[in-house]
C-alpha cells in the first residue's frame, strides 16, 4: 500500500476569512447583510399589488434590489431588517430566506475574468444589472452586475466557504 | 549514433545551449528543442522500449501522434510525469527525462525475451493463456503482466502542483495554428468579433514551422493576430474534446516546458471553450509503411525527418533512403537535400511518378527506384541496411542506410470533427476519411478537411512481400505492438467489423489512440476480408485527442477544493469542543463528544442516558427544510404524502411518508403548518435535493393546475434539537411570545415567537421518545442561541449529543431512518407503517402500486425487532438472517439486520431487521451466521422503550 501524505489544508479547514481578498487587478470581500425573499407568482401583478413595487419583467433583469430568476420567480435583495407581506390567501409565495445565503462583492478589471473561471456563462455580456442564476463549478451561485467592474454573488451559506476559497485560487 | 546537428537551418537558438539528462546521462541541446530533436541531434536512435515485445524503439513522427518515444520526466520531488511524448516535450536547461517499460537499462532490456517469443504472444494471447486457474488471474498472472507490459510507472506522491480552470466564450474558434487555421483566424478576426485560436504546439504555425520559405509570413500574420485585441492566441494547449453545440475543451499547459526554478503559477489551465463557429484546422498525420522491421530505431516517417532538419536544424542521419508511396515523400526528400540531409535513394512502390519530381531527384543525385518496395530493415539498436525488390518480390537488394523514411501518405485528423458527431465520407484519393456533414457551426480547413496539397500517392495496407501475412515482421500498432499478421489473425478467428479486430487486436487503442494506425489496419482488415475499407467500417474517435493529467481535468476541484464539505453555523462550537464528525451526504456531522479519553461507545452511552434522564442538546440544522407555499399547499402535500394533509389545524405537526410511484418509501420528514397557506416541511439530509426535484418535477408536470410554490429553507434555519425530561425547564427562561405548557403547546405541534430575542419557529417534536423540542432560528443565530440553550442547561448537565447517540435514540424507540431501515424497496406496510397512510385519500403518489399482487404477497420482508440471546452481542448490521443454522449451504437467507446497538435504557443490544414474514414470527428465534459462529436472536416488535409513548406527552 502507498502511503499518501495527508493534505495541508483539507476541505474541513475551510473557513471565511474575515477580511477581504486583494489580489492582482481583483477584490474579494463579504456583502453587507440583506434582507433576502424568494417571491413567486404566476401572476406578477398580484405580487406587485402585494408589494407595492414593479418586478422586473424578464428572466435575467433586475429592479430596485429584486432579480427576476425564472418565470414565476424573484429575488428580493432589500436592506437588511426590511419586512414584507406575506400575502396570505394569495395566490403567491413570499418566504423570507434572509439568512439561507451570504453574498460576496467581486470587483476590480479581473472581475469578469474571475467570475468566468468557473462560471460556464458569458459574463463578460452581462450588461451592468443583470442578476441571473447559474453555478460556479458545482456550487449554485446568483450572480449580478452591479457596476462595469463590480459583482454581487449570493451562495447558500454552507457553499461559502468553498467558493470563497474556490475563487482565492483562481484570483 | 547517426544524427547530427546541422550547421545552419532550423527554428533553435544556436546561442542558447540547454543542458539534460537523459537516463542520467548528460546531453547539450539548444533553446527550442524538443526532447526528441535534441537527443536526434546528439545521435540517440534509441528512445524506448516496446509496450508488449519490449522491441527497441526510436522515434516515428515529431508530432503529438508519437507511438514510441515514451519518456518519464522528473521535476523534482512528487513531480514526475510518465508517458511523455519526447517529441511534445520542450527542452529546458536541467530537463532529466527516463526511459520507460525496460529491465534493467534501455540498451540491455532482459524482458526483450517477449520479443524473441513473439510467435507465442499473437493477438488475444493473454486471453486465450491466462483463463486458468481462474484464482490464478489477480494473484499471479496479471501482476507479472502488469510489470512487463506497462507503460511509465504513476506519481507515488502528492502532487503539489495546482491547476487551473476557466470558461471562455468566443464568436469563432480555430483549432490549430498552421497556415490554413491562421488564415481561418485572421478572415475571422477582420469580422470583429472574440476568436480565440488554439495550438498544441511550442509555438504557433504548424507545418509551416518546417518550411522556411513560409517562416517570413507566418511572422507577419501571428504580429497581426496579436496585435488584434479580439483575438486570444494559446499556444501549448490542446483540444482534447468537442462537444455539443461547440463546446471544446482545451488544456493549456503553463510551466512544464520551463526550468522547475522558474515555474511560478499553476501548472496547467483547463479551457471550457463556448464558440459560435467552430474552424477544425488540425492538419494531417503521415502514414507510416508496413513492412518487416518497419519499428526499428531509425525507420521513422518522412514528415519527422523534415521537421526535425528546417524546425530543428538536425539531420536524422548522415545515408538517409526515403520508401514513399506517395509524392509527399518525394517533397521531403528534396527539402532534406536542400538543407543538408544526404539522402542516398528513394524508393516508390509507382512506376508512375511525377517527372518533375523524378527529375529533381536524380538532379539531386539521389538514385531513384521505381515500382520496387523495401522488404526489410535491418539492425538492431539502429538501423543499418535495407532490402527492397521490384513490386516486393523475393529478387532482393541491400542498401546500406542509417535512416528509412516513410512516406505513406497522409490522414487527415479528423478527431475533433468526429467527437462532435459529425459524420466523415470515404475519400480514394486520399486513401482516408474526410469531414462530410455535421449539425454543428463547425467547418474543417486545411489538411484535416482534405483542403492541402501533399501530392498524389496511393493508400496501401501493406507493402507488397513474397512472404505471406502470417510470417510477416511489420507493425501496424507501433505502440500496442500489433502486427499486420494479428489482424489477419483475428479475421481467422471470425472478426469482420473493425470494432471487433480493434478489441481483439488492440489495434488503435493505445494512448495514441491509433493516430498513425487506424488507416493501416482498416486497409489491412478491407484486403484480408476481400472487401471495400468502407464495408469494413470506421472505430470510433473519442476524447481526449492526446492523453492529459488529472490535475487538469480537476482544475479547481483538488484537495481542500476537491468539493465542497458543508458545515452548519453550530459546527465551530463542535469542533471547539472536541466534536468527532461523520460525513452525510455533503455535511459533517458531530457523531459524538467524547469527554477525556472516552472511546466511541463510552460516550454515545453517556450521551444517550443524558437524553432519557435530564436533557441533551443536538444539531439538526442539516435537515432538508422546504417551504411549502400557496393557496393550494396542503391539496400539493396531500397529493404527494401519504398522510393525509387537509385536516391539519395550523400550530401542528405531522410525520409524513413520501413514496416512489412504485410504493416505495423514498423520504420521511415532519411538516408543521405555520397558516393555513404555508407548510414548514422537514425531509432526511441527504435526501433534500431529491425531495425537492421530486416535489418541483409533479409541480411542473403533473399538477401545473395548483397554485403553489417550493422554497429550500434547508440553510435559512439552524435547527437545535434539546431533547430530554428537563428540555421545557432549559428553554423556558429564553422563550418570550410562546405558552410552553404542555396543555398549550402539545406534542407534534409549532409555534412562532422568540427564543433569545430572535425569532423562532418552535416545533415540539421527538426523534428520541423523549420530551422534546426543535428550536429554530434563522442560520445566523445560530451559533448565538445554541450557546444560550448550552448555559441555560448548565443545571441540568445539559449534554451536546451526536448522530451516534441520536442513531441509538430513536432505534429504541423503533424509528426508522431511510436508506438504513429501509433500502428503496420497502413499502409502509413492510415498515410496519401502514398508520401512516391516509386510508380516506383518493390518491397520493404510490397509492395504486401498493395495492400490486406483489407488494401485498406473503414472504415480504418486514420490519420487526431482534434481541439477542445474549445481551452483551451486538449484531452486525448487514448480518443475513437464516431460520435453520443446520441447513446446507447456501442458506434459504430469509433477512437481513439493518440497525443494532447496545442500548442504554434497556443495558443489552437491541437490533432492527427486516425479515420475511417478520410480524408473524413474534417469539420465534432466529439465526444469524458469523464468522465467529452462529448467533441466535429472538424475534419482537421494533419497539424497545416507552412503547406506550407516555415520556413524548410529559
Amino acid at each position: 500500500m502507498l502511503e499518501i501524505a495527508p493534505m495541508k489544508l483539507s476541505a474541513a479547514d475551510l473557513a471565511l476569512p474575515a477580511e477581504a481578498l486583494v489580489a492582482d487587478g481583483v477584490q474579494l470581500a463579504l456583502a453587507d447583510d440583506y434582507a433576502r425573499f424568494s417571491l413567486r407568482a404566476r401572476d406578477a401583478a398580484i405580487l406587485e399589488g402585494l408589494l407595492g413595487r414593479k418586478l422586473p419583467a424578464k428572466i435575467g433583469e433586475t429592479l430596485d434590489g429584486v432579480a427576476c430568476l425564472g418565470p414565476d420567480e424573484w429575488l428580493a435583495l432589500l436592506p437588511a431588517g426590511t419586512a414584507l407581506p406575506l400575502g396570505e390567501g394569495l395566490p403567491v409565495s413570499v418566504t423570507d430566506i434572509s439568512s439561507r445565503a451570504l453574498g460576496f462583492v467581486v470587483e476590480g478589471p479581473r472581475a469578469v475574468e474571475l467570475i468566468t473561471s468557473g462560471c460556464p456563462l458569458d459574463v463578460a455580456k452581462f450588461p451592468i444589472g443583470r442578476g441571473t442564476r447559474t453555478v460556479f463549478e458545482t456550487v449554485e451561485i446568483v450572480v449580478w452586475r452591479t457596476a462595469e467592474a463590480r459583482f454581487h454573488i449570493e451562495v447558500w451559506r454552507s457553499f461559502a466557504p468553498w467558493l470563497w476559497h474556490a475563487l482565492a485560487a483562481a484570483a | 549514433m547517426s544524427g547530427y546537428r546541422l550547421s545552419v537551418g532550423g527554428r533553435i537558438n544556436r546561442a542558447a545551449p540547454l543542458s539534460f539528462t537523459f537516463d542520467g546521462k548528460a546531453y547539450q541541446g539548444l533553446e527550442g528543442d524538443s526532447l526528441a530533436s535534441a537527443l536526434l541531434a546528439s545521435g540517440v536512435m534509441l528512445f524506448g522500449r516496446s509496450f508488449k515485445y519490449h522491441r527497441p524503439r526510436g522515434i516515428l513522427g515529431m508530432g503529438s501522434e508519437e507511438p514510441n518515444a515514451l519518456m518519464t520526466v522528473e521535476r523534482g520531488p512528487a513531480r514526475m510525469t510518465p508517458n511523455l511524448r519526447a517529441p511534445s516535450v520542450a527542452l529546458h536547461a536541467g530537463l532529466a527525462a527516463k526511459s520507460q517499460n525496460r529491465f534493467p537499462t534501455l540498451r540491455r532490456d532482459l524482458t526483450a525475451v517477449n520479443d524473441t517469443l513473439s510467435a507465442f504472444f499473437p493477438a488475444g494471447f493473454y486471453n486465450k493463456t491466462f483463463m486458468w486457474p481462474r484464482a490464478a488471474w489477480e494473484s499471479v498472472y496479471e501482476p507479472i503482466i502488469r510489470r512487463l507490459a506497462g507503460l511509465g510507472d504513476s506519481p507515488t506522491t502528492r502532487d503539489p502542483d495546482h491547476y487551473g480552470a476557466t470558461y471562455a466564450h468566443c464568436d469563432v474558434l480555430v483549432v490549430g495554428a498552421g497556415p490554413a487555421g491562421i488564415a481561418a483566424a485572421v478572415e475571422a478576426a477582420a469580422t470583429g468579433g472574440r476568436v480565440i485560436l488554439i495550438d498544441e504546439q511550442e509555438e504557433p504555425g504548424g507545418g509551416a514551422l518546417a518550411d522556411p520559405a513560409q517562416w517570413a509570413d507566418l511572422a507577419a500574420s501571428l504580429a497581426a493576430l496579436n496585435a488584434a485585441d479580439n483575438v486570444q492566441i494559446l499556444s501549448r494547449t490542446t483540444a482534447i474534446g468537442h462537444y455539443h453545440q461547440n463546446f471544446v475543451v482545451a488544456v493549456e499547459r503553463l510551466t512544464d516546458h520551463l526550468a522547475p526554478t522558474d515555474a511560478k503559477g499553476a501548472r496547467e489551465k483547463l479551457w471550457r471553450i463556448r464558440a459560435g463557429r467552430v474552424v477544425l484546422a488540425q492538419g494531417a498525420i503521415e502514414r507510416p509503411l508496413v513492412f518487416d522491421g518497419n519499428d526499428i530505431p531509425g525507420v521513422m516517417l518522412a514528415s519527422a525527418a523534415r521537421t526535425a532538419a528546417l524546425r530543428y536544424g538536425v539531420a536524422v542521419g548522415r545515408s538517409v533512403i526515403v520508401m514513399a508511396v506517395h509524392d509527399s515523400g518525394w517533397r521531403d526528400a528534396l527539402a532534406l537535400m536542400a538543407a543538408g540531409v544526404t539522402v542516398s535513394t528513394i524508393i516508390d512502390l509507382r512506376q508512375d511518378v511525377a517527372a518533375e519530381l523524378v527529375d529533381a531527384a536524380r538532379g539531386a543525385g539521389i538514385a531513384v527506384h521505381l515500382g520496387c518496395a523495401v522488404t526489410s530493415a535491418r539492425g538492431r539498436l539502429g538501423i543499418s541496411s535495407i532490402t527492397y525488390a521490384p513490386g516486393g518480390t523475393v529478387d532482393e537488394r541491400a542498401i546500406a542506410c542509417d535512416a528509412l523514411l516513410m512516406a505513406g501518405g497522409w490522414t487527415p485528423t479528423v478527431h475533433l470533427w468526429s467527437h462532435a458527431k459529425g459524420t466523415l465520407r470515404w475519400d480514394g484519393a486520399w486513401g482516408a476519411y474526410l469531414p462530410d456533414t455535421t449539425h454543428e457551426v463547425m467547418t474543417c480547413v486545411g489538411g484535416c478537411g482534405g483542403a492541402w496539397d501533399y501530392g498524389s500517392g496511393l493508400a496501401l495496407g501493406t507493402l507488397p512481400s513474397a512472404k505471406p501475412l502470417h510470417k510477416r515482421k511489420g507493425f501496424v500498432d507501433f505502440q500496442n505492438d500489433v502486427k499486420a499478421r494479428d489482424i489477419g489473425l483475428a479475421v481467422q478467428e471470425g472478426f469482420r467489423s473493425i470494432e471487433h479486430i480493434k478489441r481483439y487486436t488492440t489495434n488503435g487503442m493505445a494512448t495514441d489512440q491509433g493516430k498513425t494506425s487506424n488507416l493501416n489496419g482498416l486497409q489491412i482488415a478491407s484486403d484480408v476480408l476481400s472487401r471495400p475499407v468502407t464495408e469494413i467500417g470506421l472505430t470510433t474517435f473519442r476524447p481526449p485527442y492526446t492523453p492529459q493529467t488529472f490535475g487538469a481535468l480537476l482544475g479547481h476541484h483538488k484537495e481542500a477544493l476537491f468539493q465542497p464539505l458543508r458545515k452548519t453555523a453550530i459546527d465551530d462550537w463542535a469542533r471547539d469542543h472536541g466534536a468527532v464528525y461523520e460525513n452525510v451526504a455533503q455535511w459533517r456531522r458531530a457523531r459524538y463528544f467524547p469527554r477525556g479519553a472516552e472511546d466511541m461507545d463510552a460516550a454515545v452511552l453517556r450521551e444517550c442516558l443524558a437524553v432519557r434522564d435530564s436533557v441533551g442538546m443536538f444539531d439538526a440544522s442539516t435537515l432538508g427544510k422546504i417551504e411549502v407555499v400557496g393557496p393550494d399547499a396542503a391539496e400539493f402535500l396531500n397529493r404527494l404524502y401519504t398522510n393525509p394533509w387537509k385536516s391539519l389545524a395550523p400550530g401542528r405537526c405531522r410525520y409524513g411518508l413520501l413514496l416512489r410511484e412504485e410504493g416505495f418509501i423514498m423520504d420521511d420528514g415532519v411538516a408543521g403548518r405555520m397558516a393555513p397557506d404555508r407548510f414548514h416541511v422537514t425531509t432526511t439530509t441527504g435526501g433534500a435535493a431529491r425531495v425537492l426535484n421530486m416535489m418541483e418535477d409533479y409541480l411542473q408536470t403533473e399538477w401545473s393546475d395548483l397554485d403553489v410554490w417550493l422554497t429550500s429553507a434547508t440553510e435559512q434555519w439552524a435547527v437545535i434539537a434539546v431533547q430530554g425530561p428537563k428540555a421545557r425547564d432549559v428553554i423556558a427562561g429564553l422563550v418570550s411570545g410562546i405558552d410552553l405548557s404542555r396543555e398549550a403547546f402539545p406534542h407534534m405541534a409549532v409555534r412562532e415567537g422568540h427564543i433569545c430575542g430572535v425569532p423562532t419557529r418552535l416545533f415540539r417534536v421527538s426523534f428520541t421518545g423523549e420530551l422534546g423540542f426543535e428550536v429554530n432560528v434563522p442560520a445566523q443565530h445560530g451559533r448565538m442561541v445554541w450557546e444560550a440553550i448550552h448555559a441555560a442547561g448548565q443545571p441540568y448537565d445539559i449534554t451536546p449529543y451526536g448522530t451516534e447517540a441520536m442513531h441509538v435514540l430513536r432505534a429504541e424507540k423503533g424509528f426508522i431512518i431511510i436508506g438504513q431501515d429501509t433500502d428503496g424497496t420497502i413499502t409502509p406496510e413492510d415498515a410496519g407503517m401502514a398508520w401512516a397512510i391516509g386510508q380516506k385519500k383518493p390518491d397520493f403518489v404510490g397509492k395504486r402500486s401498493l395495492a400490486r399482487p406483489d407488494l401485498v404477497a406473503q414472504g415480504r420482508k418486514q420490519l420487526v425487532g431482534l434481541l439477542t440471546e445474549d445481551g452483551t452481542h451486538v449484531l452486525e448490521e448487514g448480518a443475513q438472517i437464516v431460520a435453520d443454522p443446520d441447513q446446507p449451504v447456501p442458506m434459504t437467507m430469509i433477512g437481513h439486520v439493518t440497525s443494532a446497538y447496545l442500548s442504554p435504557a434497556l443495558g443489552r443490544s437491541i437490533a432492527l431487521a427486516l425479515v420475511a414474514d417478520g410480524r408473524a414470527r413474534m417469539g420465534e428465534t432466529l439465526y444469524v451466521p458469523m464468522p465467529g459462529g452462529v448467533i441466535r436472536a429472538v424475534v419482537t416488535g421494533p419497539v424497545f422503550y416507552d412503547a406506550e409513548g407516555s415520556r413524548l406527552d410529559a
